[in-house]
C-alpha cells in the first residue's frame, strides 16, 4: 500500500530528525543517551494521542473531539501534579491509575456537561471541555505556586516537555498505549457504526452505551499514559486524524493504526523542530504542537461553519 | 408466524398516552403505511418496535421474540431501520456505508467476508445506486442518500425493513422510485413498515395500513379500506372533500 509507505515514510523521516537535531552535533553517545529515549519517548506519546484522537471522534462523531479539547488531558495532568505533590512516585501504579482517573473523571464530566445543556452537539462538547480544562489548569496554577520550590520541574511538565522520559515510565506508557490500541482496533466495526450516531449505531446492532464507555475508558488510558510520559501536549489528538483520514479513508480499521503512526511522527518532528528552531534555547513540543495545532482548529471551525450555511 | 407481532403497546413522554394499547401484527410481503399528523407517534412507534426505546406496557415480538429482550446484535438481523436522516461528518464510500448494514453479522477483528461483501452489493443493486459505490455519502443529492441508507438496511438481510419517512424531502419521480422498491420488497417476502408523510403515497404499493391520532386512538387494516377519505378525514383534521387526501 502506497499510502501506507508514506506514512512509515513521514514516521522515519520524523525520527531521523529527531535523531539527529540539537545544539551537540552527532556526537554518537548524546544519540544514544539523549537523543534516542527522548525520540521513543515522543513516539509513544504522539502514537497515544493520535489513537485517542481517533477514537473520540469517531465513537462522539464529532470531528472538534481531542482528548485536549475535553478535558481529558487536563485531567489527567491536574492528577499527575497532585501526585508529585503528594511525593507519589512516578513509576509506582499509583502515579497511573490516579492519572487515569483524573482523565477518566474529566472528559466524563465533560461529556456529562454538554448532555445536560440538551443536544450532544459538537458545540456543545468543546464548550463543555473548555470550562471543565479551564477549571482544572487553575487548579493546577493554583498547586504550581503553593509548591514553589519544585515548580520549575513541573512547569516544564505541564507545559509538555519530553526532557526526562525516565526507562521506566517509557516502558510502562508505551505498553498501555500500545494495549490501548489493540483492544480499540479490535472493536473497529463498533466505532464505525458509532460514527453514524447513537441511534444509527443501536439500529446496527451495536450497543451505543457500552461502546461509549469502553472508548471512553480505552482513549483515556492511552492520554494518561501520554500525559505521565510527556505532560499535556495539546492538539496532536485533534489533528492527526484529519491528516491521516486523508490518506486512508473514514474507517476505522485502517485510521486506528494510521493514526497511531501518524501522531508518533507528528510529535516526534515536533519535538525535535521546537529543539532546533531557536537553538540552543528549546520550544517545549506542547508549544510547538499550540502553535500549529490551534490555527489548524481555527481552520475546522471554519471550515464546520462553511459547511453549515 | 408474522414478522412482527404488537399487543397493548402504550407509551407515552409525558402524563398524555402517546400510544395506548395498540395491536397490530405485520406478516412476510406487507407492507404497511403509519400515517398520521405531527406529533401522533409515528416516529416514537418505529423506535418502540426496534427496543430502541422501552415502552410502558405491552409487546412487541420480532419473529416470535420479545423486542426488549433481544441484544441489539441480534436484533439487527431480525428487524432494519432506516432513520428519517443520518448525519455523519466522516465521508464514508457509500459501499462502506452499505458494508456497515453487516456489523451486526461480523466478528472482532476480522474484514468483511465475501458473503458480506456480496450482500452490499446484491444491496446496491436492489435500491439502483451500483453506479454510486465509490462516492463519499456527503456528496450524494437527499434521495440517493436516502437509496444508500436503505441499501445499508437491506444488507442486514432482516426479514423486517421499518422506515422513518423514507420519502420526505424528495422529488416526486424519487418518492413514487422508493414506493416501487419498497413494494418489490415486499413483494420478495419482506415485511415494510414505513411511516409516510402524505398519505397519496400509501397508494403506491401499501397493503396495509396503521392510522394514528393524537391521543393514541388509531385504525389498523387493509389499505384499500383505511386510505379513503373518509378514514382520512378526521386523522387529519380536514374536511372528507380536501383535494389533499386520495380519492
Amino acid at each position: 500500500m502506497g499510502k501506507i509507505s508514506l506514512l512509515l515514510g513521514a514516521l522515519a523521516a520524523a525520527c531521523l530528525f529527531s535523531l539527529a537535531a540539537g545544539p551537540a552535533g552527532l556526537a554518537p553517545d548524546i544519540i544514544w543517551n539523549l537523543r534516542l529515549p527522548r525520540t521513543l519517548a515522543a513516539l509513544a506519546v504522539g502514537a497515544g494521542l493520535g489513537l485517542a484522537g481517533a477514537m473520540f471522534q469517531g465513537v462522539l462523531k464529532n470531528p472538534l473531539a481531542d482528548p485536549y479539547i475535553l478535558g481529558t488531558s487536563a485531567g489527567a495532568t491536574a492528577a499527575a501534579v497532585l501526585c508529585f505533590l503528594a511525593g507519589v512516585e512516578r513509576t509506582s501504579p499509583v502515579f497511573f491509575l490516579a492519572v487515569f482517573a483524573g482523565a477518566f473523571g474529566a472528559t466524563f464530566l465533560s461529556y456529562w456537561l454538554a448532555r445536560l445543556a440538551g443536544r450532544l452537539s459538537d458545540a456543545a462538547l468543546v464548550l463543555a471541555g473548555v470550562a471543565v480544562s479551564a477549571f482544572l489548569s487553575a487548579l493546577v496554577m493554583l498547586a504550581l505556586t503553593a509548591a514553589r520550590e519544585r515548580s520549575f520541574s513541573l512547569f516544564y511538565f505541564v507545559l509538555g516537555g519530553l526532557y526526562s522520559a525516565e526507562p521506566g515510565v517509557l516502558a510502562v506508557s508505551a505498553l498501555i498505549i500500545a494495549a490501548c490500541g489493540a483492544l480499540a482496533m479490535a472493536r473497529w466495526r463498533a466505532l464505525d457504526a458509532m460514527a453514524l450516531g447513537a441511534e444509527g449505531a443501536y439500529h446496527l446492532g451495536v450497543s451505543p452505551e457500552r461502546e461509549r464507555a469502553l472508548f471512553f475508558v480505552f482513549a483515556c488510558a492511552a492520554t494518561s499514559a501520554a500525559v505521565a510520559l510527556g505532560g499535556t501536549i495539546g492538539f496532536v489528538g485533534l489533528m492527526t486524524p484529519h491528516i491521516v483520514r486523508l490518506l486512508t479513508g473514514p474507517s476505522a480499521r485502517s485510521l486506528l493504526p494510521a493514526a497511531a503512526l501518524g501522531g508518533a511522527a507528528l510529535l516526534t518532528a515536533a519535538d525535535a523542530a521546537g529543539r532546533t528552531l531557536f537553538s540552543p534555547a528549546e520550544i517545549p513540543a506542547g508549544v510547538v504542537m499550540a502553535l500549529a495545532g490551534a490555527p489548524f482548529f481555527m481552520w475546522l471551525l471554519w471550515r464546520g461553519a462553511r459547511g453549515r450555511a | 408466524m408474522p414478522a412482527l407481532k404488537v399487543s397493548g403497546l402504550t407509551f407515552s413522554y409525558g402524563p398524555e398516552p402517546l400510544i395506548a394499547d395498540l395491536t397490530f401484527e405485520l406478516r412476510p410481503g406487507e407492507f404497511m403505511c403509519v400515517l398520521g399528523p405531527n406529533g401522533c407517534g409515528k416516529s416514537t412507534l418505529l423506535r418502540l418496535l426496534t427496543g430502541y426505546l422501552r415502552s410502558a406496557a405491552g409487546s412487541v415480538r420480532l419473529g416470535g421474540e420479545e423486542a426488549g429482550a433481544i441484544e441489539p446484535a441480534r436484533l439487527a438481523r431480525l428487524a432494519a431501520y432506516v432513520a428519517s436522516e443520518t448525519a455523519t461528518p466522516y465521508d464514508f464510500s457509500v459501499r462502506d456505508t452499505v458494508l456497515l448494514g453487516r456489523t451486526a453479522r461480523a466478528g472482532l477483528w476480522r474484514g468483511y467476508s465475501g458473503a458480506d461483501g456480496e450482500a452490499a452489493d446484491r444491496a446496491l443493486h436492489e435500491t439502483g445506486i451500483t453506479r454510486l459505490a465509490g462516492r463519499s455519502i456527503n456528496t450524494l443529492s437527499t434521495g440517493e442518500r436516502q437509496l444508500a441508507f436503505i441499501a445499508q438496511a437491506l444488507a442486514q438481510e432482516a426479514r423486517l425493513l421499518l422506515l422513518d419517512e423514507p420519502t420526505s424531502h424528495l422529488d416526486l419521480k424519487y418518492k413514487a422510485g422508493i414506493m416501487d422498491l419498497l413494494r418489490r420488497l415486499a413483494g420478495r417476502g419482506l415485511a415494510v413498515a414505513a411511516v409516510l408523510h402524505e398519505p397519496a403515497l400509501a397508494r403506491l404499493g401499501c397493503n396495509k395500513a396503521l392510522l394514528l391520532r393524537r391521543g393514541g386512538a388509531y385504525a389498523f387494516g387493509p389499505a384499500s379500506e383505511l386510505i379513503t377519505p373518509a378514514a382520512l378525514a378526521p386523522v387529519y383534521g380536514v374536511p372528507p372533500d380536501s383535494p389533499l387526501l386520495p380519492k
